[in-house]
């Protein structure tokens, strides 16, 4: 009897935990293209090169819902380019947008937070600016970057859940299917709470792993 | 070494440097003074190149410039703060330059503290560090900013020695400071600036001796009053 009554569940928690996938890929997709987008007009703001536009999109993404971020995209864009955008590129395109102004704000913030010396020494010496970035700005910036760039992957893979409303199957489409056809709401989004909390705590640990390998060991700024 | 005519530079409306004309030559090492805010640091940056003027500057070799906050990289160590710039840009080869590294830590006295950190050396030792990572990069010309600002007079006599060794090795210097005494055992020339205009050259033992026709007596009786009163005072505490 009790072995009867645990299937659906185990079925149903697997269905669910299968939904962790997508969530994933959208959450790794998002964090790529928005480091991307996010360094790049991060650099330009810093140089003050476009920084209305930069500022403006920003502002834009930053003050609007995401899901209607995320409609736009899929709805009104393709009646803009002409065809039909799937969901997973309408997904991917919507939170990585929404992750660059975010992650843009961040990597500012942590320019900002680099000494301007650095910049005049790196001059002096001759160093070009492609080798600056890399090895002595960014470096240095990272420090106070990492903690607000791991809270936004945090956040950004419990935001994917929206992807759910264009019907892709991750973990909150699944539990919203697993109730609707058992007419239970409390297991599966139980199971869909447990999952996502699973995968941001998998984040944490890894990014406080990768925190002690990024952030070098020096401990006062003011030199 | 370093011909300038007519220099001058403007951040915004505000003149900085106006109408500068000089020449170093090789060898020479020159004291520049004037009080806060006089352009001394702009004009330095100036020679370097680093920032944009107006006028003609010459330079007849490579310029190094050791700023006045030292500014190392603090993400590196001391050997990689000194060795980076050579292999990165002037594409040394990392064993050759990190034998160079080592003479010239082993010079001015930082060899084991080749891994250490910026935040974990004294000011003295960070000027060091940052004299040697210009000096890696083979400067015909240096520019010191306020090499002594931020040192205790202990500390300056370190720098006092590393400046009086490289005037052996006839390296072009111009050094810019507040520090009169550490100046006058250190250059053969001083250049006086006021309000962005250069209003006194003259060699050491001139300007020191204080022509009161110049527009430097007021900031070198300050710098005799000064001495005169840690002189009396010294007399007080032996006596």
């Amino acid at each position: 009897m009790g072995a009867q009554t645990m299937n659906p569940f185990i079925e149903s928690f697997i269905y669910i935990l299968t939904g962790l996938g997508v969530t994933l890929k959208y959450t790794l997709i998002a964090l790529t293209g928005g480091t991307v987008i996010g360094t790049f007009l991060a650099i330009l703001k810093y140089n003050h090169i476009g920084e209305f536009g930069v500022n403006a999109y920003v502002s834009f993404l930053r003050g609007t819902p995401l899901l209607v971020q995320l409609t736009l995209v899929y709805f009104v864009l393709p009646t803009l380019v002409g065809f039909p955008i799937p969901v997973f590129i309408a997904g991917s395109i919507a939170f990585s947008l929404n992750a660059g102004a975010y992650i843009t704000e961040i990597i500012s913030a942590g320019l900002n937070s680099v000494d301007k010396g650095q910049f005049e020494a790196c001059n002096a010496l001759g160093i070009p600016p492609l080798l600056m970035w890399r090895d002595i700005i960014l470096p240095q910036a990272i420090k106070t970057i990492f903690p607000a760039f791991l809270n936004e992957a945090i956040t950004l893979a419990k935001e994917t859940a929206l992807i759910s409303t264009l019907g892709e199957q991750d973990i909150m489409r699944r539990a919203q299917l697993t109730a609707a056809e058992h007419y239970t709401y409390v297991l599966p989004l139980v199971t869909a709470a447990i999952c996502y909390y699973l995968l941001t705590f998998c984040l944490e640990l890894l990014g406080k792993k990768l925190e002690k390998g990024l952030c070098y060991d020096y401990s006062q700024k003011s030199i | 070494m370093i011909t300038v005519k007519n220099l001058s530079k403007h951040y915004g409306p505000q003149q900085v440097l106006e109408d500068i004309n000089l020449e170093v030559k090789q060898g020479e090492v020159v004291g520049l003074v004037g009080h806060s805010g006089s352009g001394k640091s702009t004009l330095l940056r100036c020679l370097h190149g680093l920032i944009a003027h107006e006028g003609a500057i010459l330079r007849n070799g490579r310029t190094g410039l050791i700023f006045q906050q030292f500014h190392l990289f603090p993400h590196l160590s001391v050997l990689e703060n000194i060795t980076y710039a050579p292999i990165k840009v002037l594409h040394q080869n990392v064993i050759d330059s990190r034998e160079k590294a080592k003479s010239l830590l082993h010079r001015v006295k930082l060899w084991e503290k080749r891994d250490a950190f910026a935040h974990q050396l004294s000011g003295g030792q960070k000027q060091r560090v940052a004299i040697v990572r210009a000096l890696m990069m083979e400067p015909e010309i240096l520019l010191l900013d306020e090499p002594t600002s931020a040192l205790d007079p202990t500390l300056v006599q370190e720098v006092t020695n590393v400046v009086k060794e490289l005037k052996k090795e006839h390296l072009t210097l111009i050094i810019s400071s507040h520090e009169l005494s550490f100046l006058r055992q250190t250059v053969d020339r001083i250049l006086f600036l006021e309000k962005g205009h250069l209003v006194c050259d003259q060699d050491v033992q001139t300007f020191f001796k204080g022509d009161p026709e110049s527009k430097s007596k007021l900031f070198l009786s300050a710098f005799y009053k000064q001495n005169n009163f840690l002189h009396s005072n010294a007399e007080v505490t032996q006596g």
